[in-house]
Order: structure tokens, then C-alpha cells, then sequence
């Protein structure tokens, strides 16, 4: 099978001239990459898994020890850091249900004939592609309590957003609502302009309201392509760092990337970190596989 | 009860006027065919109807109440898309029912009416399927049961079976028409195909170019086309149009085609009927293949003609045959002229002949 899907070269092409057989030329593609992948991610990978059953410190010499469960086991049985995973959990969710209203919201805004849709597009767009800590930098100006925009703008005084431990998670969120909104807004527009105008067309014909003819046919064939943003955000919000480590230094917001960390770095306990990055890293494969499951499901039809 | 009528119907897309001043009337349960090359404006006026075009002038009206300001909603039409429009994620069930539950009616109600469609379509075992899994046919009967199970004022569809290969058309003609036979519901139909119109409606409404060109049965259509267009337009094969000369020599009348010297013989009515038209320069001729006659032996006003080519039919043939510069296709049983190249005697049928004004396009209403 594999055989079928590689078609013949050309025999007037370059490469033909050169000698190279299709073989050849398959492998020159393919084995930087295998190799780029095994040294870099694979070896890791298996690397840390071995150090995260161990007492390895990075910062000293002392040879690791084999503990075998025991980092899970206390990391598991730590009720930090399940407050840790509970502050990730609760982020996650404002965050990603704030980009999909915020961008999916956009994005019917935009699926019209309006003057300058481009660049409309292009400038909201902007938010996206810009660094992560340069964004926490300017929103931390932003959210000054003293001299800050927002406080300005909306004529609240000498609110605290990041310094109030209850508002801090959401002033993160908030920065990065705005920061990828356009991300789900880029797909969404994708989703919507694929919607053919004839089914509306014949919803219309069909007496179907506006909010009837929005749950029923917008919504459901939209859904995948939704999905796809959705899995991407969740997955990029369970591991947010950055932002939350410029904008804020509240235990509140200390989600579980930033434990993390400061674990490995600060203090240095390389083994249990790679045990709390497994555990990290089975939760994100287990959310992501829920919802992959549940794409296929939309896809099927 | 229904009946739809449009009033000095104006449509303009930018510069371009897409529909000129359509006046027609349809009655209770017609079936109108709305016939005409595309772009001449038919889909669009459909599409006025229902509601999905606006009009910048004149008023349509369903039951005499003006609809033109009504969303398509309101104005309780169904539709049949040539592209099928069906409901990509929704079960067959789904789509026939999503008329029926975007109205909010009751969920016993909604199943009874769904099968009862489906029982007459005769697709109750596809009901649980999804359209991508359906036959060009199956999606069409589909979405025909969508409008049909509203019981709307009027159905329109806008080239149904167009998308569809000719055996399966010529099938789901059959079956619309059953359909409309049983169902009875008044429809507007929309072809640029000239069989299909002649087969299904009960009046043809031609159009070219935005104007409505003529209103008739599907016979009149045939056999007294107002004009150039029409009488081109309608019929397989073509009619043969000529320009003609009328000569009177010695109380014969002889209508002259391609330039020739003997004419083919009229009765003297056509002088009196033609109204001193015929001293002018400006008359066609129109016949269609079945209206000139053939035969192998020379016969009493039948000019000697040459066979250029032959297009067998199977059930008929259709000759060109060469009159002095032009050349007029005849219709004969299959395998009557041997040859090309042949030598055959022709003559029109008087009775089958039409005349045209060449300068407007206009008949000149000669029946002989």
C-alpha cells in the first residue's frame, strides 16, 4: 500500500537527471526530520520519564536516586497542587468560553458584504500575532490601578485588577480573551463563508426564524471547524505561562505551568517536575482526546 | 386556493433590467412553466415570487393580497432548488420535517405528516439516511417532500431535474407530474428545457431577454408562435426559417425560398390573409421538419430538392435538404432517403406554414 501512494518521478525532471531514484529522494525529505524529531523531542521525552522516578536535582551533583512512585505519589496527595490544577481549570474555562463567544461573535459580524472587510479582518487579526510577553507587559500598563487606560476609560477609580487576588485570574483571562478571540474569530469566519447561501435560502423558504435557522444550521455545520479552534485554545490555555507569569505574581493565578516552573528552576527538584509534567501532560492528551472524539462524531456526517 | 399574479413586474441589476414589465396571472392549480435560455430572466422572477429577490417596480400578489414588501416567510411558498438545498446534517426525516418543526408544530403531527410525504415520494426506507448517501433522484424526491410537507399556497422550482442525467430526468419529470396530478397545488416551474416545459405545464410562459414573449397551452405554443423567437425556441427539431419571396403568377401563388425560380405552392387565402405584406421583401418563412413533405417521385407541386444530409433518430430521420441558397431540414420515416446526395421531391404543408414579419419577429397570424 505504502508502494501505491508514491508515483513515479518524472524521468525528464532535475533530480532524475541526477541519478536519484524516487527512494533517494524520499529519504532526503524524510530523515532530517525523524532524526530532528528523535533528538529533540523523542529522546527528552523518554529521558524525563526515567528522571521523573528518581530524586534527580539539576542544580547538584548527587547521583539520582530510583524512587520509583513515590513523586507521583506525593505530588498527587499535595492539595497545593491540586489547587494549582483547580486555579489551570477554572482559567481554561473563562478563557476559552470568553475566545469562542468573543470570536465566534466577530465572525457573524463579519460574514456580510461590509466596505472594508479585509481590513477590518486584518487589524483585528493584529492581537494574534503578537508576542505573549509583550501583551502581559502592555496589559499590566493597561490595568494600572493608579494611571492604567482601562480604570480611565471605564470610570472605575483605583480598581485593583491584578492586585485583588479574586480579580487577577480574570484580568488574565481577559488579556488573553483579547489576545486570541481573533484566533476562533479566523476559523469561525472560515466555518461560516463554507455554509452554502442556498441553505439559507431555503431555511428562509422554509418559515425558519433567525434564531431557529442560527442553532440549526449555522451552529451544527460550523461545529467542526469550531472544534478545532476549541481543542487548540484549551490545549494553549492548560499550558499558559507566560501571560499569566509577566501580568501576575497572586497565588491565584498560579496556574499549573507556572508551578511547574518554578519547581524545575527555582527549587530545582528535576525529577518531581518531570513527574508533575507527565501528569500535566496526560490531562491535556485525556481533554484533547474527548474532544477529538467528539469531532469525528460531528464529522461523520 | 391560490392564485398568483404579477403586475408590471420591473427588476433591474445595476444597469442591466433583468425583468421588463411581466404581467401574467396564474389560475388556481396551474402548473406554469417558465421557459427560456438562461439569463433571460426566469429564475429571477421566480425567485421574486418567493421572495428572495426584491422588485423595484409594479406588485405581485398571491391570492390578490400584494406580497412584494413580505419576507419569504410570510408569504407561505415552498421551493425546490435546482441545486437541491438540502440540509447537509439532518437526516432525510430531519430535512422533510424542518419546514414543519421551524413552525413550532406539534411533534405527532410533524411524524404524520413526514410519512405521509414520504409514502407518496415512496422514500420512507431512506428516511434515516443523510442526504450525502442519497441518488441524484432520492435527493430531489427529498426535497420536493420538504415542500410538499408545508402544503404551501404554491410550490415553486427552479430547474428541479436539471442537475440530474437524462434517463433519471426524464423519470422525475414523469413523477412530478404524477405528483401534481394527485397533489394538485399551483406550481411555477422553471426549465430552459423546452421538452420538459412541454410535457408538464399547463401553460408555457416563454421569455427572452427579461420580456415575456408569449402565454399559451403548450399546443398553441407549438402551432401558433407569436414570434421569430417563440417558434425557434420551442419544438426539436428546430423550425426552418427562410427568408421567402410570394409570387402571383397566372392565379397560382408560389412561395419562393433560397432564391429559387419555381416556388412552392400556396392556396390564394394566403394573398387576402397577408394583408399586402406580401408585395414587401420583408416576410420569413417558418416550417418546422414536419411540415415539409417528401418524396421520392415527382408529384404535383413538389420541387426537385438534393438530400446534403442524413441524422437518423432511430424512430425518424431528419433530412437537410438543399432549396435553391438554403437548406430546410425535413422530417421522414426512418431510412426513407437512401443516400446522401440523393435526389427527392419536396413540398411544404400549407397548413403547417408560418409567416413572420422579418423586420419585427413578429407572426403574422396566417393559418391556412
Amino acid at each position: 500500500m505504502a508502494t501505491a501512494v508514491m508515483t513515479t518521478l518524472d524521468p525528464k525532471s532535475r533530480a532524475a537527471s541526477r541519478g536519484m531514484s524516487d527512494l533517494a529522494i524520499r529519504n532526503l525529505f524524510i530523515i532530517p526530520t525523524i532524526l530532528f524529531l528523535i533528538v529533540f523531542n523523542i529522546f527528552p521525552l523518554a529521558y524525563s520519564l526515567g528522571y521523573s522516578f528518581t530524586d534527580f536535582r539539576a542544580s547538584t551533583n548527587a547521583p539520582a536516586n530510583f524512587v520509583g512512585l513515590q513523586n507521583y505519589r506525593d505530588l498527587l496527595n499535595d492539595p497545593y497542587i491540586w489547587n494549582n490544577f483547580a486555579v489551570t481549570a477554572k482559567y481554561v474555562i473563562i478563557s476559552v468560553v470568553g475566545q469562542v463567544v468573543v470570536g465566534f461573535g466577530t465572525a457573524m459580524l463579519l460574514n456580510r458584504d461590509i466596505p472594508f472587510k479585509g481590513l477590518i479582518t486584518t487589524l483585528l487579526l493584529l492581537p494574534m500575532m503578537l508576542s505573549m510577553a509583550v501583551v502581559g507587559l502592555f496589559w499590566k500598563l493597561l490595568y494600572d490601578p493608579s494611571w492604567g487606560v482601562i480604570n480611565w476609560a471605564l470610570g472605575l477609580g483605583k480598581f485593583e485588577w491584578l492586585g485583588d487576588p479574586r480579580m487577577a485570574l480574570y484580568a488574565v483571562a481577559i488579556t488573553d480573551i483579547w489576545m486570541w478571540a481573533p484566533f476562533v474569530m479566523l476559523l469561525s469566519l472560515a466555518g461560516l463563508s463554507a455554509v452554502p447561501k442556498h441553505l439559507y435560502e431555503a431555511a428562509a423558504i422554509d418559515r425558519a426564524g433567525p434564531f431557529y435557522t442560527f442553532f440549526r444550521i449555522t451552529l451544527p455545520l460550523v461545529a467542526p471547524i469550531l472544534m478545532i479552534a476549541i481543542i487548540f485554545r484549551t490545549m494553549e490555555a492548560f499550558k499558559t505561562f507566560d501571560l499569566a507569569y509577566v501580568l501576575s505574581t497572586q497565588p491565584s493565578t498560579e496556574v499549573i505551568a507556572i508551578r511547574l516552573y518554578k519547581m524545575a528552576f527555582q527549587e530545582w527538584q528535576t525529577g518531581r517536575s518531570c513527574a508533575l509534567a507527565y501528569i500535566v501532560l496526560i490531562m491535556v492528551l485525556a481533554i484533547t482526546n474527548i474532544y477529538v472524539k467528539y469531532l469525528n462524531k460531528v464529522k461523520e456526517r | 386556493m391560490t392564485q398568483i399574479e404579477l403586475r408590471g413586474v420591473q427588476k433591474w441589476f445595476g444597469a442591466v433590467q433583468v425583468i421588463k414589465d411581466l404581467n401574467l396571472t396564474i389560475a388556481d392549480n396551474e402548473f406554469i412553466v417558465l421557459l427560456g435560455q438562461s439569463g433571460c430572466g426566469k429564475t429571477t422572477t421566480l425567485r421574486a415570487i418567493a421572495g428572495l429577490e426584491t422588485i423595484d417596480e409594479g406588485d405581485i400578489l398571491i391570492d390578490g393580497k400584494k406580497v412584494q414588501h413580505l419576507k419569504c416567510s410570510d408569504r407561505d411558498i415552498a421551493m425546490v432548488f435546482q441545486s437541491f438545498s438540502l440540509y447537509p446534517h439532518m437526516t432525510v426525516y430531519e430535512n422533510i420535517a424542518f419546514p414543519l418543526r421551524a413552525t413550532r408544530m406539534a411533534k405527532a403531527d410533524i411524524d404524520k405528516a413526514v410519512r405521509e410525504v414520504a409514502q407518496v415520494l415512496r422514500i420512507t426506507d431512506l428516511l434515516d439516511r443523510r442526504p450525502s448517501a442519497l441518488s441524484g433522484g432520492d435527493m430531489q424526491r427529498v426535497a420536493i417532500g420538504r415542500a410538499l410537507v408545508r402544503r404551501p399556497k404554491a410550490m415553486l422550482m427552479d430547474e428541479p431535474i436539471g442537475a440530474l442525467d437524462a434517463k433519471l430526468r426524464e423519470e422525475m419529470r414523469a413523477e412530478i407530474k404524477r405528483l401534481h396530478v394527485k397533489q394538485g397545488s399551483t406550481t411555477i416551474y422553471v426549465t430552459h428545457d423546452q421538452i420538459e416545459a412541454m410535457s408538464l405545464a399547463d401553460r408555457i410562459v416563454i421569455m427572452h431577454e427579461g420580456v415575456l414573449q408569449q402565454v399559451g397551452t403548450p399546443e398553441e405554443v407549438y402551432q401558433r408562435p407569436t414570434n421569430l423567437f417563440v417558434a425557434q425556441f420551442v419544438g426539436s427539431p428546430v423550425m426552418n426559417v427562410a427568408d421567402t419571396t410570394i409570387r402571383e403568377t397566372g392565379g397560382e401563388v408560389a412561395v419562393a425560398v433560397g432564391g429559387t425560380e419555381r416556388g412552392f405552392p400556396f392556396p390564394r387565402e394566403l394573398l387576402s390573409k397577408l394583408n399586402g405584406h406580401a408585395a414587401s421583401d420583408g416576410i420569413a418563412l417558418g416550417v418546422r421538419p414536419e411540415g415539409v413533405l417528401v418524396r421520392l417521385e415527382p408529384a404535383d407541386g413538389f420541387l426537385p430538392v438534393e438530400a446534403q444530409l442524413i441524422e437518423p433518430l432511430g424512430s425518424f430521420d431528419i433530412v437537410d435538404l438543399k432549396v435553391g441558397k438554403e437548406v430546410l431540414r425535413a422530417r421522414t420515416k426512418s431510412g426513407f432517403i437512401s443516400g446522401t446526395g440523393e435526389k427527392v421531391f419536396a413540398r411544404i404543408d400549407p397548413a403547417q406554414a408560418h409567416f413572420f414579419d422579418k423586420a419585427s419577429g413578429r407572426s403574422l397570424g396566417v393559418s391556412l
